[in-house]
């Protein structure tokens, strides 16, 4: 103890002596308050795979999405808030404690209707209070989705969960698991085999020991889909789990696909379940009415055979057992007892989870491919939760608009564009819609105000001429003697920055137009493996066939010009390889051998040609239609003959990726989009650091650089668009500047906006709003250590060192990022009964070169940053500084109308003192009051509040008024300010002299009867001292 | 030199801290030895915080005063005016109504509540803190402004809300290097922000007759800059009651 106080106490007295260690270019600190904002939208929300109810608590419920992590309301769903934002954002089920449902909440990870699109889970979760901290419980780290977590309602340390497992592999982590020490130890009770999962595990309301639980075999490749086999099985266990039958008296023969079960909550013998079998007619909606004995066949309706991989869940009212809700394209509800069925209420397609309210089944929740619905009469009319950013986005593109704009494509959500920044935050109102069916790449024309957007397979490619409003479709169709195109379902589309009306689009072939689309021109052979066993989807789907384009294969996937030279053209396709022609398209080069590390036939989901050289490329690799987790990320200098990996431990074993960006100034700033959220290197990927301030760890499929303000723009699976504004320090970050206590980082000169507008905002307090990008100037430094203690401020200086504005710096370790809207101090007011509004104006500085000056302890650190005038402005130079000398002459004027009615309030003061306690001088002093007192009622207001029993303004409002007025405009100052300024001035002019004659007259008086009486004077403060107190 | 001085104790009281701490009550313990000793805290009657918000150009002056027996009172100065922003006697909690610029008392529940803390929470909710009800719950590390804290939950009594009781709960981090709190989050109870987190930050700890204080706090995204803070400041009763 004695020797650590000695050498604390020389490090104390040594401070230049720093630890040796190495500093890592790495960690979350790096980004200090570097903080993502979410623009969302939630206009078109994203799917969600889990409604959950608090069983006690109607104000409660809880949510798990597809890919936007679990969402929790407290005021019975008008809005929510995410609850999940440390972990995987893919989540199969919610389930709350019976017993406790306040503090215990377990989560299973990992979306359940297995969609080609969908992401990947992360194990099973569980908090102990309410949601705020979560911990994963072990044993599930290799579940990939989790379908049902059960909870034996007497003993809540009873616990079954359901996994479906591995959609594109064989697993031998599916099956039923059961737990009776409350998680700590699992055993897996039901197994089939390593293609077989649990698709649902539910439990009789009654009798906690009989279960049920649905098996599926189930299959997915990059190119095919199979449900079904000799595996699906529906089971039933009377002795909590310990010996499990088959219930499938009555079924057909044959194998079986995804079954959905449910159980009456009213009465324990009603069964409802659903059936994809080889018989058509035998599909859809059975009943038992004796707990599994026997099953009679009801309904094959449509809305209850449609697509059961993707819809499988069953709802029965919790009161009413003959009600019975569907999951479907619309959703299905009867009301006896699954006899017939009529379409629930117009809504976003595809409804995956239905819910009750506790108290009155009137109220409906469901969860759809296009957010939350809630109905509140039975089903009929459903209106949407508008507050839910969960969009689902496949890629993203920016412009140069100003603020830029951004565009892309969503699951089911069709194709949209909206601006980063809008009036009041980016509302659902700003987004607008540029394409139907499911929305992959929108991309803006280079130059003119078109933008191309396509649908699933490319179906149709549109060409949307935005000012004339005119749409008109562009795919490139075959010609006589083509082979048959094969579209991805998400094609690739690209523009040129060499010429704008180039435009390109993959089948298997590169498509080329010249003419933003009218003519294509086929540019190279088919690029492919051109492998046949992966083309015919025709009979994908197994039991069911669902021929929906969405698995078409060996196709073009990512096609990228190289900024540099118009000839480099860079493929990569779905089945694996990797194309490049330096030739604009006359020779093709298949690099594909060349790759390191990349199994054979990996997906290559993006090729990013570099800026920082013609040969230079990165390639992202992703497997997971193969079961393939890892991380993928290749860079060549050499056109391909070379690669070598760029990927490093610091990324999450399972986090596979889809995108790649890299910094237009510096070569080793790279951004990476994984299915775990961002990662960042400043090395050129020794070293990744994972981006969590307020960036969840969501699937990133997109991501651009906007050249104009440096933002890295997200397209995420789940979360909407996320930005990180100005990520420009992270580009100048190195090794000797993490070495330093404090460092600024350059900045470009700032442009102070003089854009003004309106944002009424009434009937949207339910919704998202998106936040906007600071206007303000932004002073980036890094600070090596957290200040905690002593004194840490900031100020802005003229060149001259006169504080200009004091901010509040931020201590954090890392990058740290003040904003200063460019004003110095309000004026200091006269005080008065009420508030003077006028007075709250803060004057904008000129434009110029200020000093930034960061005092930290006794140490100081200075900067200087660059102010100037918007280039939009409407004002010239000359009013600017008219304007500018006003507002310094108003404001001047404020304060010395502000010092006059202090020095006026003294004098009042004194007087009252005198009247209270000198009789003898009471008649002079009384005089003088009053004549104070009637000047001081037309200097400021003295009667009424600050709403409707307001008084009339008074020379210090009037002023104050016109003061804030020419503060606060950016333009000329117009005649009828002027005249009205003259007026005031005359006013005040006036006043000044009526002040004086009293001061001359009765205040002479006043004073001598002081001095007579050996009275103290009144203390009157300078006019510098009163203008400098607080 | 000040300034000096005081990073120069600060680095003195690391040193006699423990390094390592294993549970939630040797940070508490930490915390106090470090910023003062709990004997000092203990024999501390009550506190008056000067300072200001800052709003961009607008420096707000605003003046906190808390008592050992609850009273609390919370001044701003708007163009001269001193408004009673929000004020509690140990019976009635008000504030003042900025239309009419008349006192108004503060709902039951919102009243109840505060009547529930306020004595408790003075000078620190961790203030023998078992003795009040309250409980402690060591969660972990958490790096929270690019630093390492442990992360402490401190749960209260129970709060009613819009009817329905609430758990009352707040997260502090305290800084590893020096146990002393540098944030807080607590859930929003009530309002467009409800069920989001608030996060509040704390630093400049400076000294004040022997006890440490942040001079710098973030409330709800803005920062009280704090200028002088004066221990067992001068009180009249009057000037917490609600005026009748």
């Amino acid at each position: 103890m004695k020797k650590l106080l000695y050498t604390l106490l020389i490090l104390a007295l040594l401070p230049i002596s720093t630890s040796a260690q190495e500093t890592a270019l790495k960690g979350k600190e790096l980004f200090g308050d570097m903080e993502a904002r979410h623009i969302g939208p939630a206009l078109m929300s994203g799917r969600i795979n889990d409604i959950e109810m608090h069983p006690t608590n109607t104000r409660i419920i809880y949510i798990g999405t597809a890919g936007g992590g679990v969402w929790k309301s407290n005021d019975g769903g008008a809005t929510f808030t995410p609850i999940f934002d440390k972990h995987v954002q893919s989540i199969g089920v919610v389930t709350l404690d019976p017993k406790n449902p306040d503090q215990n909440i377990w989560v299973g990870t990992g979306e359940t209707w297995t969609r080609n699109s969908v992401s990947v889970g992360d194990g099973l979760f569980k908090s102990t209070d309410g949601g705020t901290n979560w911990k994963e419980v072990p044993g599930f780290e290799n579940s990939e989705r989790i379908a049902s977590i059960v909870i034996n309602p007497n003993n809540t340390n009873e616990i079954y969960v359901g996994v479906l497992g591995a959609l594109w592999s064989d697993s031998e982590d599916r099956g039923v698991y059961k737990t009776t020490d409350g998680g700590k130890t699992w055993n897996k009770i039901l197994y089939v085999g390593p293609s077989t999962g649990a698709a649902d595990v539910i439990m009789d309301p009654e009798n906690p020991n009989v279960l049920y639980a649905s098996m599926w075999q189930f299959r997915r490749t990059g190119w095919s889909f199979s449900s079904g086999g000799e595996n699906s099985a529906l089971y039933k266990s009377t002795d909590s789990g310990k010996t499990w039958n088959k219930i499938h008296n009555g079924f057909p023969k044959g194998d079986l696909g995804r079954i959905a079960i449910a159980v009456a909550p009213s009465d324990n013998n009603i069964l409802y379940s659903v059936l994809e079998t080889e018989e058509k007619d035998k599909n859809g909606l059975w009943k038992s009415t004796d707990a599994g004995k026997s099953w009679e066949h009801l309904n094959n309706d449509f809305g209850l055979t449609v697509r059961p991989f993707y819809f499988s869940r069953i709802t029965v009212d919790p009161k009413n057992p003959d009600i019975v809700v569907k999951g479907g394209l619309t959703g299905s509800i009867s009301r006896d007892g699954g006899k017939t069925f009529k379409n629930l209420g117009n809504m976003h397609a595809d409804i995956h989870d239905i819910t009750f309210h506790i108290n009155d089944s009137d109220i409906m929740y469901s969860a759809t491919d296009g957010g939350l619905y809630r109905s509140w009469d039975g089903g009929s009319v459903f209106e949407i939760v508008e507050d839910l950013p969960l969009s689902q986005f496949y890629h993203i593109s920016t412009d140069k608009a100003e603020p830029y704009n951004v565009y892309g494509g969503l699951q089911d959500n069709g194709s949209w564009y909206g601006p980063s920044s809008s009036p009041g935050g980016v509302n659902a109102r700003d987004w607008n819609s540029v394409g139907y069916g499911d929305g992959f790449r929108v991309l803006k024309h280079p130059t003119k105000n078109i933008i191309y957007s396509e649908m699933q397979g490319a179906e149709n490619v549109w060409r949307y001429d935005v000012d004339r409003n005119r749409t008109r479709t562009i795919q490139p169709l075959p010609k006589k003697g083509d082979a048959e195109l094969r579209f991805n379902w998400n094609a690739p589309m690209a523009v040129s920055t060499h010429a704008p009306d180039r435009f390109y689009m993959g089948s298997q072939f590169v498509h080329k137009s010249e003419d933003m689309g009218e003519t294509w021109q086929i540019i190279s052979p088919d690029l492919t493996t051109n492998d046949p066993k992966k083309q015919d989807q025709s009979e994908s789907g197994g039991l069911s066939v669902d021929n929906s384009g969405a698995e078409n294969h060996t196709t073009i996937f990512t096609i990228a010009e190289s900024p540099l030279d118009e000839n480099i053209i860079w493929v990569g396709t779905d089945d694996g390889n990797v194309q490049v022609t330096t030739d604009g398209g006359k020779n093709w080069n298949n690099v594909t051998e060349n790759l390191t590390g990349i199994p054979a036939n990996t997906w290559v989901y993006h090729i990013e040609a570099s800026l920082h050289g013609k040969g230079t490329a990165y390639a992202v690799f992703e497997g997971h239609t193969t079961g393939d987790m890892k991380p993928y990320a290749l860079k060549t200098t050499d056109y391909g003959k070379t690669w070598k990996s760029i990927i490093s431990e610091d990324i999450q074993k399972n986090a596979f990726v889809r995108n790649i960006q890299e910094d237009y100034e510096n070569e080793d700033l790279l951004f990476l989009g994984t299915e775990m959220g961002l990662y960042v290197t400043i090395d050129g990927g020794k070293n990744w650091s994972h981006f969590t301030n307020n960036m969840p760890p969501v699937a990133v499929h997109f991501i651009d650089m906007q050249k104009q303000t440096n933002d890295i723009v997200m397209g995420t699976h789940g979360r909407g668009v996320i930005i990180i504004d100005d990520i420009s320090p992270l580009r100048q970050l190195n090794a000797s500047i993490l070495e330093k206590d404090v460092h600024f980082f350059d900045t470009e000169a700032f442009t102070m906006p003089e854009e003004s507008g309106f944002s009424g905002s009434f009937g949207t307090e339910t919704q998202f709003v998106g936040g906007n990008k600071p206007t303000s100037a932004r002073i980036a430094y890094y600070l090596k250590k957290r200040h905690t203690f002593g004194k840490m401020e900031m100020e802005i200086q003229d060149m001259e060192g006169n504080k200009i504005a004091s901010l509040s710096p931020g201590k954090s370790k890392g990058i740290n990022i003040v904003n200063w809207n460019y004003t110095s101090s309000i004026p200091k007011m006269a005080a008065g009964k009420t508030l003077s509004y006028g007075g709250f104006t803060a004057p904008r500085v000129p434009a110029g070169t200020y000093k930034v000056v960061l005092t930290k302890g006794k140490d100081k650190y200075e900067t200087t940053i660059d102010v100037k005038y918007d280039e939009k402005s409407l004002t010239t130079l000359k009013e600017r500084k008219e304007q500018e000398q006003l507002t310094k002459q108003l404001f001047n004027m404020v304060e010395e109308l502000a010092y006059m009615v202090y020095e006026l309030g003294e004098l009042q003061n004194k007087a009252n003192s005198v009247i209270e306690n000198h009789p003898k001088g009471e008649k002079q002093a009384q005089k003088l009051q009053d004549e104070l007192e009637d000047l001081r009622k037309d200097l400021v207001i003295t009667t009424g509040d600050n709403y409707v029993a307001a008084a009339e303004p008074e020379l210090r409002e009037r002023m104050a008024d016109l003061y804030s007025n020419i503060a606060g405009s950016f333009s000329r100052v117009t005649a009828s300010q002027k005249q009205n300024l003259e007026l005031i001035s005359e006013e005040f002019t006036e006043a000044k002299k009526r002040y004086s004659t009293i001061k001359n007259k009765e205040g002479e008086k006043f004073m001598k009867f002081l001095d007579k009486n050996e009275l103290e004077k009144p203390t009157i403060k300078t006019k510098e001292e009163f203008l400098s107190e607080d | 030199m000040k300034t000096a001085k005081t990073l120069f104790i600060a680095l003195l009281l690391i040193a006699v801290a423990p390094l390592t701490a294993q549970t939630a009550d040797e940070i508490i313990d930490n915390y106090f030895e470090n910023t003062g000793g709990k004997d000092a805290w203990g024999n501390l009657e009550g506190i008056k915080i000067s300072g200001s918000v800052n709003a961009q150009g607008m420096e707000i002056p605003v003046d906190v005063i808390q008592t050992k027996d609850g009273k609390q009172l919370v001044t701003i100065n708007f163009q001269g005016q001193e408004i009673k922003q929000m004020a509690f006697d140990g019976e009635t909690l008000w504030t003042t109504n900025m239309m009419t610029m008349q006192p108004e008392k503060s709902d039951a529940e919102m009243n109840e509540n505060m009547k529930q803390q306020a004595k408790k929470d003075f000078p620190s909710p961790f203030f023998n803190y078992a003795e009040k009800g309250y409980s402690l719950e060591l969660m972990g590390k958490e790096t929270i402004e690019g630093t390492e804290t442990h992360k402490v939950k401190l749960t209260k009594e129970p709060m009613m809300v819009d009817g329905k009781e609430v758990p009352n709960v707040t997260y502090y981090f305290f800084e590893t290097e020096n146990f002393v709190p540098i944030a807080t989050q607590s859930e929003v109870q009530q309002g467009p922000m409800k069920g989001q987190t608030m996060t509040n930050s704390m630093s400049d700890y400076q000294e004040v007759d022997g006890l440490y204080f942040p001079f710098d706090m973030g409330i709800s995204g803005q920062n009280l800059k704090v200028k002088e803070i004066t221990l067992n400041p001068e009180i009249s009763e009057g000037m917490f009651a609600f005026p009748e």
